[in-house]
Parts: C-alpha cells; structure tokens; sequence
C-alpha cells in the first residue's frame, strides 16, 4: 500500500469540502462543509505518519489537537450562527453581509 | 494487480472505503433535504474513521466516530432543526453560473494537486507491514502527555474559553 | 587654574539656565546681578589664568574622547594658551560691563530677562569658541555665537527691520560658514586631525614658533603638512595639488568664514544692518566677541596663513580693502550706530591686514585695545540713544553740557580710535601701519594710512555733531544711572591707558603671546611712522573741527563732492549691487524651484493621492461582505499559485 492514494483520497475530500464552503447557501451546510475540508487535511497527517520511516507518532498527535481545534471551530461557529438567525431570522449566507461596505 | 497496485487485504478495504467516502461527499453536495444530507455527513466522518483505522492510527479512529460522527453530526442536526423555517430544503444557489465557476476552479485545482501528487518523488512511499513498535495508543499517549503536555492543556484551554465564549455568544440578548 | 580653565565658559551657561527655569519670574535686578557676577566671576578666574599663562607656559589642552570612527577620534575639551588667556581676559572684561550697562539701557523692556539669557548663551558661546581645542568644537560654538547673535539683533522682532536684519546677519555669515566647513572638513583630509595642535605638529610655529618670518617671506615651506603623510590610502595626495596650493586653498577657505564673521569686504553688509538690535547687544557683538571671532580664527589657524603667502596675502589686501572702503562709507553716515559700525568694519579690516603682513602680535594688541574702545563708543552711543531717543546725528547736538560724562568717555574712545597719542588706539594701529610698511606692502600701508585719516574724520564728525553745537531737540537728555556711568568709566580708562600694554617701550603683550618665541612680523618701534599716522589722525579731527563746527558747512563740501559723496553715502551702492545680482538670481531660481514644487513634485504627489483615493472608492463596492465571494476569489488566486508554482517547477 501506497502513500499516495491516501494523499489523493484528502486531495477529493477537500475539494468537496471546498464546493460545498462556496456554494452553499445554508450556513451550517458551510460549517460541515469546512469540517470536510479539515478532515481532509487529517487524513494526509495521518497518512505521512504512517508512511514514515520510521513510523512517527507526531502525525497523529497533530491531527489529535486538529480535531480539538474543530471542535471548539464546530461551537464557536454555531454559536454565532444562532446569534445571527435570532437578529435576522435566516440561516442563509446571503445575508450574511454586515462587512459591506 | 489493478492500476499497478497490487490486489491485498488492505487496498481492498482502502477503495472501499474511498468509495463510501466519496459517494457521501458527492451525496452531501447534490442533496435537497438537509436531514439527507446530515446522514451523508455521517458517511463521511465513519469513512475517514475507517481511513484512519487502516493507517494504524486506531485511537484517531475512534475519537473521529466519537466526535466527528457521534458529537458533530448531532450537533449540525440540532442546529439544522432550531434554524428550520417550514420547509426543510436546501434553497438552491441564486446563480447557477456561478456553481458551475466554482465547481471548474475546484477541479482544476484537484487536478493540479494530483498532478504534483504524482509527479513529485516522495522520499517513503511504502511502508512495513506493522509500522509501529508498540500499539499506536500507547505511543500517542506517552506524546500527548509526555512530550507535548503543555500544548495539550493549552488545548483544553483553548476548548473551555469556546465553551464560554459560545454560551455568551448564543445566549438570549437580555432585554 | 588653568586646568580649570572650562569653569569660565561654564559661569554664563549656568547663568543661562537658571535665567532659563526662572524666566520672568525674577526681578530685573536679580537677573542682572546673576548674569553680571557670573562673568565678573569669570572675568576673575580668565586674569588668573592668564597671570599663571605669563608664568608657568600655558598646558596643552584637556580634552576627552567624543567620537571614534576609524582611525580619526573626535575630542571635546578646552586648551589654554596665550592667545586664548588673552580672549578670554577681553571677551569677560567687555561682557561685563556690557551686561551691567544693559541693566539700565533694557529697563522696562518686555523681555528684560530673556534679553539677558541671550546674552549668557552669547557669552558662553563665545568663551566655548575661544577655549576649544579642535576645530570641530570650534566650529560648533562658532554656529552657536551665529545663532546667538541671531537671536539678539532680531530681539525686537516687531520691527520689520530689525527682522530683517537679523535675517541678513544670520545669512551673509552662513555664506563665509559654509567656506569654513568646506576648510575644516579639507584640512581634515590633509592632516587626519580635527585638533589645532596635531594639525599643525611639526609647524614652525607650534613647535618653536621660529622662523616664521623666513617662511612667510620665502613662501613654500610645508614640509610639516606633507609631512603627515595624508594617510587615508586612496586619496591622491593633496587632491592632485601642490602642498602649497592644497595649504593656501584651505587657508583661504578658512578666511572665507573669518571673511563673514568678522565683516570683511564683500560679506561685509550685514554689520552695518545689525545696528537695528538693542544697542548693547552692538556693542558686545561689533567690539569683543562675534566680529572678533574671525580675527581669532585666523589667529588660530596662524601655522596656516604663515605656510602660504598667498592666503597672507589675500588676508592682507582684503583687510586693508575693507579697513579704507568702510572708513570711506563711514564717512557719510547719519546714523551715529551705523558710523560706529563702519567703523568697527574698518578696524576689523586693520586687523587682518596685521596678520595678513605677518604682525600676528599687532592684530590682537589692536583687536584688544579696539575691544575696548569700541565698546566704549558703542555704549557712550547707547547711553545718548536712551537719553534722547534718537539715532539721526542731525537730531543732536550740545550734549557736551547736559551729558558731561558721557561726553568725556566718547571723547577718550574717539581719540582712541583715531589714533592720537597716548590713547590706546594709537600703539596698535601704529604698531599694524608699522608693520604693514616695515614688509613692504606701501600701498596697503597708503590704504591703511588714508583709511586712519578717514577714521579720525568720521568719529570727530560724530562727536561734533552730537555732543557740539546747539540743541536741536526739545528732549531733556540726562546721564543714565549707576549701571551705565560705571562701564563707560572703566572702559574710558582702558581706552586711555591699555596701549601701554605692548607700547615700544614696554611690550609685555608681544612677550606673552610669543611665549614659545617669535610668531609672524614684529616690527619693532619705527618713531618717523608714528609721528606721521599721528599728524594724519591730527588732521582728520582738524577737518571735521573746520566742517562741522559751523552750520553750512557740511552742505556745501557734500555738493562740492558731488559723486563721490553720494557713493561714500549710498555705502558704494554694495547692497544694491548684491540685490540685482546675487540676491535677484537667487529669487529667480527660487521662483523657478517654487513652481517646480508647486505644480510637478507635487502634482505628482496628488495625482497619487486621487489615484489611491478613487481606487479605493471604485474598489470599495467589490466588498459586497459575501464570505464566499471572498472565498471564490482566494480560491483563484491560490490557483494562480499553484499555476505559477508548477510553472516555475519544483516549487511545491
């Protein structure tokens, strides 16, 4: 078994999780989206990991506080999300627009 | 031998579960209804927690089942249900011309990764058959606690003020 | 003492800053006193040095380490020597009594107090100049006394002309600075040294300070300044000049500054101008200090002048030039401070024709005994100014009754000046046309003769007119109190007696300033010459007597004069001269840079402003706050990475 399958496989699944962050227009959908995206980037943590020579554990230890990281991104990112939908009364990424100018 | 890569136990799991993750992912992007589409999600997450099991990293699996397709998906349905307005569908992009935009420039991007993927030389690209001396557990536990203890607590930190801070930020503004 | 020799400088800057903390909260009286004992205190301890100069030799110099940059260490410090010993006695001496005298003369001024902590930083400025060991020192109290005097003829700043004055003060000098600069910075080059005793180690004068007059005569003699090798490798040596040639053109660029400071002919225009300061602020600065500086620096740089006799001789013609041209413009003058100070022109011009022809000792006895009369002049002037308040010599007359003291003092300053014996003006000036006849140079001698004969005229022109004849006023003169009779007493003595210093028969300032042995030209006493620049400045007082006694007189010998009356009047037409040359083209250019400035540096700095701006007005509208819209166009530009990466190769 190869490394670079497992590095193409992160490759696909973060380009779905790109679509999906760009397209979308309901925000959690861009949450999971982005979930998508950083498990992507675990599965090639992981995969160089395993693929070293030796095998080093760091990969993996890496992609531990990355999921920790996502967590708190996952609650942070909805606790914002219900904020805005009490104000506004929408979930949708078009009128997420307070920046403009 | 299939494309050059030999026919074993192991690639046998690995393009199944590339399948189930990749059929998840396409199903999440193109589905209407958004309680489908949180089951896709789960699809995904159990695929990677399959990935990461046949990497030898079976603690990372399971912490993915358990936060990921356990906690996170559950969560992403709670909030889809609190945000819900009548109908459950997802409304379709305004512009389609622009999905198709993105969807050219995301390929185009993949296919330029696989390129250099490819093409570059990695220095390791095989690996024995039991990589690790010890149970991977035992090595990521010595890590976690041993090695890098302070980043570790300064995570748990990090987890306790998005805690608060999401709880002050959800929170009903008092009138 | 000598070793603490700085205190002297260091009294006035103290004065200065305690002026300077307390401001107007002190009395007139307390900051009087302040100032005056600080350099009474000073004046004390620079008699003490110099008494320990005349006995013990003077030290060398106390200096510390300021700046090292390669192979050149910049000190600061102060040395002591004969030359400096005297300064230091004079510029204390004349400061003192002219801080006292301001007492009464700024009373109920605005800025009584700020007036005198000019004066303290003036003062201070000037001692600092005197006592400095390197030339970089020097150079930096010598911009400090510019700013100083700035400062003082511009002090009543309302007056448009006063402004204006202190503006052409501060300019005309910076022209001559800039020439100092530029020889400092050269003798630098040459010689690898900033202090005056290495720069001139193995000069005859510093070392034995023999055979100077062979080598001012004999011309090329520079061993000493190609003998420092001018070690910086990669420098042509000299500049591709001739020793000779490198050592006159930084002599002459040295001269160029003391050609500023000290009003010598061409940048001579702005002293007459700084007349419209306060009068005392004329006399400290046309008498002791600020004019005195470029006599002092070239007596500084003397090794200098001494190795090319083609900078001594500049120095020569230019001050004998300036000493006859000012005596001439002198002559016409209404306003009695502007006579004073074409006078003081003219004699600044006999002393560098002094050191010019090599009378190194000549030019500081006559820069000494002109201190004092000078001052003198200037105060009894003042002292007439605050009792009639008028400048114009046809607005005054028959103050010899209503003013006797200051009518006696003028008196003894005018014939001081004029050269009549036993007055102290006499010796020196005698001692210079001595000099200047005895090497030969007998049509600067003529110049300088004409120009005594001239000088003698215009101060008894002045006293005539002002202190003979009727009144012409219907103001009450009186004397000035205690604080004004006082200095012109003192300074009417000096102007007496302080000629014996270095009389033929007495020349104790000859012994002391060449202590390590002759310097220059020394032309010992020539009996014939005195008595003739004595008949001569007889008969300049005679012919004034025979004008300006009578009404009507001085009419008719103007139109008689016709042309040259109106020259000698209009001061040789110099200022109108620099006007529609120098000062014209100066302004063109300027016009021509202002409309560069205006319309293309910064249009071009505009044009970049509107770009920005309506850049960022039509680019403000691309921010339509869609996360995704962000997102899409950072996705492009990563692929535009990407795209730039895999083209390059091996990149990523």
């Amino acid at each position: 078994m190869a490394l670079q399958p497992f590095l193409a496989l992160g490759v696909v699944l973060f380009g779905l999780g790109l679509f999906g962050a760009l397209t979308k227009r309901n925000i959690i959908i861009v949450l999971i989206s982005i979930e998508l995206m950083l498990n992507a980037a675990n599965i090639n943590l992981v995969a160089f990991a395993h693929f070293s020579q030796p095998a080093q554990i760091q990969g993996q230890v890496y992609a531990l506080f990355s999921m920790a990281i996502a967590a708190a991104e996952v609650a942070v990112g909805l606790a914002i999300l219900l904020a805005f939908f009490r104000h506004r009364n929408s979930a949708d990424m078009k009128d997420v627009d307070l920046m403009k100018w | 031998m299939i494309f050059g890569i030999p026919i074993t136990g192991q690639t046998i799991t690995y393009f199944l579960l590339a399948l189930i993750i990749m059929i998840s992912g396409v199903m999440l992007m193109s589905l209407q209804k958004v309680m489908h589409m949180a089951v896709a999600l789960g699809g995904v997450f159990l695929g990677v927690a399959g990935i990461f099991i046949l990497l030898g990293a079976d603690f990372l699996g399971m912490a993915q089942i358990l936060i990921y397709a356990g906690a996170i998906t559950i969560l992403m349905v709670f909030a889809l249900m609190l945000t819900q307005r009548g109908d459950d569908t997802e409304s379709p992009p305004t512009n389609s011309w622009r999905v198709g935009g993105v969807l050219v420039f995301v390929v185009v991007l993949c296919a330029a990764f696989l390129y250099v993927l490819r093409g570059t030389a990695w220095p390791v690209t095989q690996s024995a058959v039991d990589p690790y001396t010890q149970p991977s557990v035992v090595l990521l536990a010595q890590s976690i606690f041993h090695t890098y203890t302070v980043p570790f607590e300064l995570v748990s930190v990090l987890l306790t003020v998005a805690l608060v801070g999401a709880v002050v930020i959800a929170r009903k503004e008092e009138e | 003492m000598q070793t603490h020799a700085w205190i002297i400088p260091a009294l006035p800057l103290l004065a200065y800053v305690i002026l300077l903390i307390f401001g107007k909260r002190l009395r007139e009286t307390v900051a009087a006193t302040i100032s005056v004992l600080a350099i009474l205190v000073g004046f004390v301890l620079a008699v003490i040095v110099m008494q320990e100069v005349a006995t013990n030799g003077p030290i060398v110099a106390m200096t510390f380490n300021w700046l090292t940059f390669g192979p050149t260490t910049i000190t600061v410090g102060f040395s002591v020597t004969s030359l400096n010993a005297l300064m230091l006695v004079v510029v204390t001496l004349v400061s003192t009594l002219v801080l006292l005298f301001s007492r009464s003369y700024m009373h109920k001024d605005d800025r009584f107090v700020r007036f005198y902590q000019y004066l303290n930083l003036f003062v201070f400025a000037m001692l600092g100049l005197v006592v400095s060991p390197n030339t970089l020192q020097f150079y930096i109290f010598w911009e400090l006394v510019g700013v100083c005097s700035y400062l003082l003829v511009g002090f009543w700043y309302y007056k448009p002309e006063a402004a204006a004055a202190a503006k052409k003060a501060f300019i005309v000098t910076r022209i001559g600075d800039v020439g100092l600069f530029i020889g400092i910075i050269l003798l630098y080059l040459g010689t690898g040294t900033f202090n005056f005793n290495q720069m001139f180690q193995g000069s005859p004068v510093s070392a034995g300070l023999g055979h100077v007059a062979a080598t001012l005569n004999g011309g090329v003699n520079v061993p000493w300044f190609a003998m420092h090798g001018l070690m910086f490798a990669g420098w042509h040596p000299l500049f591709g000049m001739s020793p000779y040639g490198f050592v006159t053109l930084c002599a002459i660029l040295v001269f160029v500054g003391a050609v500023g400071k000290s009003a010598q002919f061409p940048l001579h225009v702005w002293l007459p101008d700084a007349m419209e300061g306060p009068t005392p602020v004329s006399a400290l600065i046309h008498a002791a200090t600020m004019v005195a500086a470029g006599v002092y620096l070239v007596g500084r740089m003397y090794p200098l002048f001494l190795a090319s006799s083609g900078a001594s001789e500049t120095v020569a013609i230019i001050g004998g030039f300036t000493a006859i041209l000012a005596a001439s413009i002198g002559l016409t003058q209404r306003d009695i401070k502007r006579v004073i100070a074409y006078s003081t022109v003219s004699q600044l011009g006999y002393m560098m024709m002094a050191l010019g022809v090599g009378a190194y000792v000549s030019g500081f006895f006559h820069l000494m005994t002109h201190a004092f009369f000078k001052a003198l002049l200037f105060l009894a002037a003042g002292s007439i100014i605050h009792a009639i308040d008028t400048q114009d010599l046809f607005q005054m007359g028959g103050l010899r009754k209503k003013m006797p003291l200051t009518h006696i003092t003028f008196l003894a300053g005018a014939l001081a000046l004029s050269g009549i014996p036993p007055f102290a003006g006499f010796w020196s000036k005698d001692d210079i046309l001595s000099a200047t006849f005895d090497s030969g140079h007998y049509v600067l001698y003529a110049m300088g003769l004409i120009a005594a004969f001239f000088t003698a005229f215009y101060i008894f022109r002045v006293y005539f007119l002002a202190f003979g004849g009727v009144a012409k006023t219907e103001k009450h003169a009186h004397e000035g109190g205690l604080a004004m009779t006082v200095p012109l007493i003192v300074l009417a003595i000096l102007a007496t007696f302080a000629g014996f210093i270095n009389a033929p028969f007495w020349p104790e300032l000859g012994k002391f300033l060449q202590d390590r042995g002759p310097i220059g030209y020394d032309p010992g006493a020539n009996y014939p010459l005195m008595a003739v620049s004595a008949v001569v400045g007889l008969l300049g007082i005679w012919l004034a007597y025979a004008v300006y006694s009578k009404e009507g007189r001085a009419e008719r010998m103007a139109t008689r004069m016709g042309v040259l009356y109106k020259l000698s009047f209009h001061k040789w037409y110099v200022d109108e001269a620099y006007q529609f040359s120098i000062v014209w083209l100066v302004m063109k250019l300027a016009d021509v840079l202002n409309f560069i400035d205006c319309w293309i540096v910064d249009g071009i700095v505009k044009l970049i402003g509107e770009v920005a701006y309506l850049g960022g007005v039509s680019l403000k509208y691309s921010n339509t706050g869609q996360v995704q819209t962000y997102g899409l166009v950072t996705l492009v530009g990563l692929l535009l990475l990407v795209a730039a990466a895999i083209g390059i190769g091996g990149v990523l």
